[in-house]
C-alpha cells in the first residue's frame, strides 16, 4: 500500500516535476541575484531572502538539460534542507497533486543520465510521468568548478 | 652566548632560563644583587642580564647602579624585568642604564623580541 | 607540559614557604604598624606569587594578589597606615592565597572559590586613610568563605542533599561548563525558582555581586534572530546616514547620528550577549581523549585552563572540528605510548593541557603536550621528498618553520597509519578553518619533550568594517584587516609604471615590486590575466595577508562600510575566493573576498604559505635559466650601463647612508629583522664610484635569508624584456655577456656570481625573516 502525499509540482525544460510540499518554504518570481564567480555551472546567484542569503540553483543545469530560452522568467522554490533554505530555479510552477494510492515507480529507462539519478521514482498521471526529484542528490555536488 | 638570570623566585628564574635557553644561551643564576655580582665576579662577563626589581639583599635598581658603575660590566646589555606596579620606575632604570624592560606576564615572542633589539639574536 | 608542571611546582612550594612568613609577618606588623622591612617582605612575597602567576595562567590568583600588591605598596610607601581592617583583608587574602594554591596542588586548577568580595574590600581599603576606615562590613564570619556559594545556600535551605550537590560539583570538574543550580535543576533535584530565590539572596548579601549570578539564560535561536534584526538595523542605518537628503536637513542629520551611535551601542551589547565560554566545547574532550588513549593504549590526562574565556558563538562553532582534530592529533601523534615515555624518563600519563585567554582583543587558545615532539630534520626529509621544498629551501629553514610544515596542504607526519586521526593529513583543513575566521595557527615543539599548538582568533566575525569595491558590474566587500593602501594609475603612466615579467604584471610602488592580481581575472570573468584599460585610470588595492602583499587591481573603489558577515551556504564553501557574503544598503547581496585565497589563487602565493618558506614570494623564479627574459637596468654611479636578470632581484630597497653599520668588518644594514650583508658593485667592477656619499644607497636585494645580500648600485634606470642568451662558456664570471639595451652598451651581470664574490656573514644568520 502506498501512502498518498502531496507534491508540489513545477516544470523544467518540459519534464513535469514534484517534491513533497512539506519541504518547500515558499515560491516567488525571479529577484535579482548576485552570481558567485568560480562556482558550479548550476550555482545561478545568491539572493536576499529577508536578511537571509540564499543560494540559488537552476535545476536546468544541474539536471543537465539546455539552457532556458530567453523569454522564460523562471520561478524560485525555496526549500527547507538541512543546511538552510536553497532556491530551486525552475521554469513554472504547476499544482499541488495528491498522489493517491499510486505507487511510486522506478524511473523509466527512457531517462537521460543527469535526471535519472537525481529521480526517487515517478507516479503515472493521466497522459503524463510526475518525476519526483530526490532532492538530497539534486543538492549534493562537488562546490568547486576549477 | 650567556645569561645572567637575577631573581628572588625560582620559579621565575626556571620559566626565563628555559625561555632563554631555548633562544640559545647559557645560562646563569643569582637569587638577589649581592649574588649576582659574586657570579659576576667567577665567571666574567655574560652576553646579557635579565634583572628583576624587587629582590632582598641587594634590590635590582642597587644592583644596576653597581654594575654601571663598574668599568667591566659598564656595556652589558640588562633587560629589566617589570610588572605594572613598578612601571613608574622604569625611566628610572632607563636613566640609570637599563637597555631594554620587559613587563610581566610576557610571553616568549615579547622577550625574543628585545633580544633582537639588543642584536643578541637575529630575527 | 611537563616542563609547566615543573615550574608550577617550584612556584607552589617557593610561595607556600613565602605564606607562612607572611601570616607571622602580618600579626606582627598590627604591633608594630611603621615597620618598614616587615611590610618591604610581605609586599615582596605578595608580589613574587602575582608576578609568577601571571605566567602560569592562574587568573584568579593574579587578581586577588593584585589588589593585595596596590594596597601593600600603599603601606609599604607610606601613603596608607595599617589598620585592623586592613590587617584582617590582607590575613583573608593570604587565606584566599592559601586555598588556591592548594587547589592547583590537588587538581592544577584554581577551584571554584568567588573572591570577588575580597577583592572589593582590598580595593576600598586602598582609599584614603581617616572617613574610609570604616571599611564594609564583612557579611561572612568565616574569613574563607567570601561570598555563600549556591550549593550552600540550598543545602542550608534543606531544598538539596549535599551528595547531590558533591555530584554536581563533580560533573564541572568534569568539564560541565554550566553553573551548579542549571546541574541541578536538570537532574529536577530542584525546581528553578528555588535557584533564582537562592541567587537573590546571594545578590543581597553580597556587596558586589559578581556578574555570573545575576545571568538569565536565554534562547540562543532568539539570539541568533537578534542579532540578524541589528544586522539588518545596521544596513538600514547605513543607508539613512548615506540618504542624500540628510546633508539636506540640520534636524534628520543630527537624529542620524543618534541613530548611528544607539545601533552602534546596541549591535555591541548584542555581540556580547552571544559570548559562550570555550567551555561549552571544551567539555566533551575530557571524553574523547579518554576514549581515544583507550584505542591507542596510551594514558592521557587532560588539564584545563580558562573553560570561562568567552568567545562569539559563531567562532564556537567554527573552531569546534579544528581543536577536536588538533587533540585527537596531540593524542594519536603526540603523546607516547606509556613504556616509550617510562624509558624517556617521563611519567606514563601523559598530559594534554588546553589553555584559553584573552590577549589584544584576540582569543589565544594553545594545546600543549608533553609527548615526543615534532623532529624538524625528519619533517624537512619528507616536505622534500613530497617535493614541497627544495633541498636547498630545507637547508636554510630553520626548525621553528620547519615543524610548521605540518600545516601544509598534502603532508602527513605519521610514520605508521591508524585509524584515528588518518595519516596526519587534515592539518592543512585545521589551518584553513581557523584562517577562514580570521584567524592564526602556529606550532612550537621541542623533540622530546612535546608540542604546542596555539591558536589566535578575533573574539567575533559578525560585523566587520570592509572597503566595498566593484569589478564586472559586480561589488565585493574586503575586510579592511587586509587592506594596506589604495594606489590610482592614470592611464598615461599605465604602460610605464606597470611592467609584464612572464605574464606577471608587476607595480613599482616606492621602489618595491608589487605583483598586481586582477579582479576580473582572478575571479575568471575575463580570460586575460592583464588587460588594463588605456583611456582611464586603474584603482590598485594594496592587500596584505598571511605575509603575502599584492596589488589587486579592480573597476572602481566605493567606499568603506561595515558590513554583516553572513555565511555562505554548502554550496559554495569549497571556494577559496570568498570569505562569505553580505547585503548591502540597496538589499542586493554582495560577496566578501577571501584575501589570501584569491592572491593563491592567482599565483602570487606560494603553494605553501609564505611564512613557512621565508623569501619567496616576490622571486619570479627561472633563475638559472640561459635566456633572460626581462633585465633590470643601472648604473654604479658613472657613465657604465648595466643589467641584472629581474628574476634574481627580490626586492629594490633603498637605505640611506647612515642605516649602513660594519660587522666582521664589511657595510651591513639591519633588514626585515636580520642583518644583510652589502657589496658596492662598483668597488667588484672596478668602476669609480661618484655618487654623493650623502645620498640615499640604491640596493637590489638578492636571495633570502641567510643567503641575502644587498648589491648597492647607483641608479635604477628601467626594466625592460630584453631576450639576452647566456653563453654557457661564461658560467661563474660575474659579467656574463655585453650586449646593448636602448641604445647603450649594457653589461649584463650574473648576480649569483655577483653575489658570491662578496661571501655571505660568519656570525649573523637569522632564523630566516
Amino acid at each position: 500500500m502506498a501512502e498518498s502525499r502531496q507534491l508540489c509540482t513545477f516544470v523544467v525544460d518540459g519534464l513535469l516535476l514534484g517534491i513533497d510540499v512539506r519541504q518547500v518554504q515558499e515560491v516567488f518570481r525571479s529577484q535579482e541575484m548576485t552570481a558567485v564567480p568560480l562556482a558550479d555551472p548550476s550555482v545561478a546567484g545568491l539572493l536576499n531572502l529577508r536578511g537571509q542569503i540564499v543560494t540559488a540553483i537552476d535545476l536546468r543545469t544541474r539536471l543537465g538539460l539546455g539552457p532556458r530560452p530567453d523569454g522564460i522568467d523562471p520561478m524560485h522554490v525555496v526549500i527547507r534542507t538541512d543546511d538552510g533554505a536553497v532556491s530551486l530555479l525552475v521554469d513554472e510552477i504547476g499544482d499541488v497533486i495528491e498522489s493517491g494510492d499510486d505507487v511510486l515507480e522506478r524511473p523509466p529507462e527512457t531517462l537521460v543520465g543527469g535526471v535519472r539519478r537525481m529521480i526517487q521514482g515517478v507516479y503515472k498521471l493521466a497522459g503524463r510521468l510526475l518525476l519526483v526529484l530526490d532532492t538530497e542528490t539534486a543538492l549534493t555536488f562537488d562546490v568547486v568548478r576549477g | 652566548m650567556r645569561a645572567l638570570i637575577v631573581d628572588d623566585s625560582r620559579a621565575m628564574r626556571t620559566m626565563l632560563g628555559r625561555m632563554m635557553a631555548e633562544f640559545g644561551f647559557e645560562i646563569l643564576q643569582a637569587g638577589h644583587g649581592k649574588e649576582a655580582l659574586a657570579v659576576l665576579e667567577a665567571n666574567g662577563r655574560p652576553d646579557v642580564m635579565l634583572l628583576d626589581w624587587n629582590m632582598p639583599e641587594m634590590n635590582g635598581f642597587e644592583l644596576l647602579v653597581t654594575v654601571r658603575g663598574d668599568a667591566r660590566w659598564s656595556d652589558l646589555p640588562i633587560i629589566m624585568v617589570t610588572t605594572e606596579t613598578e612601571m613608574a620606575q622604569v625611566a628610572k632604570a632607563i636613566e640609570h642604564g637599563v637597555n631594554e624592560y620587559v613587563m610581566k606576564p610576557f610571553t616568549k615572542d615579547v622577550l625574543l623580541s628585545k633580544l633582537e633589539l639588543l642584536g643578541l639574536v637575529a630575527a | 607540559m611537563n616542563e609547566m608542571d615543573d615550574v608550577v611546582r617550584e612556584f607552589l612550594v617557593e610561595s607556600n614557604e613565602g605564606l607562612d612568613q607572611l601570616d607571622r609577618d602580618l600579626v606582627a606588623l598590627e604591633q608594630d604598624p611603621g615597620n618598614r622591612d616587615l611590610l618591604a617582605r610581605i609586599f615582596r612575597c605578595i608580589h613574587t606569587v602575582k608576578g609568577t602567576c601571571g605566567f602560569l595562567g592562574f587568573s584568579k590568583l593574579e587578581s586577588v594578589t593584585h589588589v593585595g600588591e596596590s594596597l601593600l605598596a600603599l603601606l609599604r610607601d607610606g601613603a596608607r597606615r595599617m589598620n585592623p581592617d586592613r590587617a584582617t583583608a590582607l590575613l583573608r587574602l593570604v587565606d584566599a592565597v592559601r586555598e588556591i594554591l592548594g587547589h592547583i596542588e590537588q587538581s592544577g586548577e584554581e577551584g571554584d572559590g568567588n573572591y570577588d568580595a575580597l577583592v572589593a574590600t582590598l580595593t576600598e581599603l586602598q582609599g584614603p586613610d581617616a572617613p574610609a576606615a570604616a571599611a564594609p562590613a564583612e557579611p561572612e564570619a568565616e574569613p574563607e568563605a567570601p561570598a555563600k556559594n549556591m550549593g550552600d545556600i540550598l543545602i542550608e535551605r534543606g531544598l538539596v542533599e549535599p551528595e547531590q550537590v558533591a555530584e554536581a560539583a563533580e560533573e564541572q570538574k568534569k568539564g560541565d561548563p554550566r553553573r551548579i543550580g542549571e546541574i541541578l535543576v536538570e537532574k529536577a533535584h530542584v525546581p528553578p525558582h528555588a535557584i533564582v530565590e537562592a541567587l537573590e539572596s546571594q545578590t543581597d548579601a553580597k556587596p558586589g555581586s559578581s556578574v555570573a549570578d545575576s545571568s538569565v539564560r536565554v534562547d540562543v535561536g532568539l539570539l541568533d534572530r537578534l542579532m540578524n534584526l541589528v544586522g539588518e538595523l545596521v544596513l538600514a542605518r547605513n543607508q539613512i546616514v548615506q540618504h542624500p537628503i540628510v546633508g539636506q536637513d540640520g534636524m534628520l542629520a543630527a537624529t542620524c547620528q543618534r541613530l548611528n551611535l544607539i545601533t552602534t551601542e546596541l549591535q555591541e551589547g548584542v555581540m556580547k550577549t552571544r559570548m559562550q565560554p570555550i567551555g561549552t566545547i571544551w567539555s566533551r574532550f575530557p571524553r574523547v581523549v579518554r576514549d581515544l588513549s583507550v584505542t591507542c593504549k596510551k594514558q592521557v590526562r587532560v588539564e584545563m585552563e580558562g573553560k570561562e574565556t568567552e568567545l562569539d558563538r559563531t567562532i564556537i562553532e567554527a573552531i569546534k572540528d579544528p581543536l577536536t582534530h588538533i587533540v585527537r592529533n596531540s593524542v594519536d601523534h603526540g603523546i607516547e605510548k606509556p613504556a616509550d615515555r617510562v624509558k624517556a624518563g617521563k611519567p606514563a600519563e601523559g598530559c594534554l593541557q588546553m589553555r584559553a585567554f584573552h590577549e589584544g582583543g584576540q582569543v589565544n587558545i594553545e594545546i600543549i603536550d608533553d609527548g615526543g615532539g615534532i623532529n624538524p630534520v625528519k619533517i624537512k626529509a619528507k616536505a622534500v621528498q613530497k617535493g614541497l621544498l627544495t633541498q636547498e629551501q630545507a637547508d636554510r629553514m630553520s626548525d621553528r618553520e620547519a615543524v610548521n610544515l605540518i600545516f601544509a596542504p598534502g603532508f602527513s607526519t605519521a610514520e605508521q597509519v591508524t585509524n584515528v586521526s588518518g595519516r596526519g593529513v587534515g592539518m592543512d583543513v585545521v589551518r584553513t578553518n581557523i584562517e577562514r575566521i580570521g584567524g592564526t595557527v602556529d606550532v612550537t615543539s621541542v623533540l622530546g619533550q612535546g608540542t604546542t599548538l596555539r591558536i589566535k582568533i578575533p573574539l567575533t566575525l559578525a560585523i566587520v568594517p570592509a572597503l566595498i569595491v566593484s569589478a564586472g558590474s559586480q561589488r565585493y566587500a574586503i575586510p579592511q584587516v587586509s587592506l594596506v593602501e589604495l594606489v590610482r594609475v592614470d592611464g598615461d603612466d599605465i604602460p610605464r609604471a606597470i611592467e609584464t615579467i612572464d605574464g606577471t604584471p608587476l607595480y613599482r610602488l616606492r621602489g618595491n615590486l608589487l605583483p598586481l592580481v586582477q579582479l576580473t581575472h582572478a575571479l575568471r570573468l575575463v580570460a586575460n590575466r592583464w588587460a588594463p584599460p588605456t583611456d582611464r585610470p586603474i584603482n590598485i588595492v594594496v592587500l596584505q595577508a598571511d605575509g603575502v602583499t599584492f596589488g589587486l587591481v579592480v573597476d572602481d573603489v566605493n567606499d568603506t562600510q561595515e558590513i554583516v558577515v553572513k555565511p555562505l551556504g554548502k554550496h559554495l564553501k569549497g571556494l577559496t575566493g570568498f570569505a562569505g557574503a553580505t547585503i548591502m544598503g540597496d538589499g542586493r547581496v554582495a560577496l566578501i573576498l577571501d584575501v589570501f585565497g584569491i592572491a593563491q589563487g592567482a599565483g602570487v602565493a606560494g603553494k605553501v604559505r609564505d611564512r613557512s618558506i621565508p623569501g619567496e614570494s616576490l622571486q619570479v623564479a627561472d633563475a638559472d635559466q640561459s635566456v633572460w627574459r626581462t633585465l633590470l637596468l643601472f648604473d654604479v654611479g658613472e657613465g657604465r650601463r648595466f643589467a641584472v636578470p629581474l628574476s634574481s632581484v627580490a626586492r629594490l630597497e633603498e637605505f640611506p647612508p647612515t642605516a649602513v653599520e660594519i660587522a666582521e668588518g664589511r657595510e651591513v644594514v639591519q633588514y626585515r629583522g636580520g642583518i644583510m650583508p652589502l657589496g658596492r658593485v662598483a668597488d667588484v667592477l672596478g668602476c669609480a664610484d661618484s655618487r654623493d656619499p650623502e645620498a640615499n644607497l640604491a640596493v637590489v636585494v638578492h636571495g633570502a635569508g641567510r643567503e641575502r645580500v644587498g648589491l648597492v648600485v647607483g641608479r635604477v634606470h628601467d626594466i625592460v624584456e630584453e631576450s639576452v642568451t647566456y653563453p654557457p662558456e661564461t658560467a661563474g664570471r660575474i659579467v656574463a655577456v655585453s650586449t646593448v639595451i636602448q641604445g647603450k652598451v649594457t653589461d649584463v651581470l650574473d648576480v649569483g656570481a655577483l653575489a658570491r664574490s662578496f661571501g655571505t656573514l660568519q656570525t649573523y644568520g637569522g632564523h630566516g625573516g
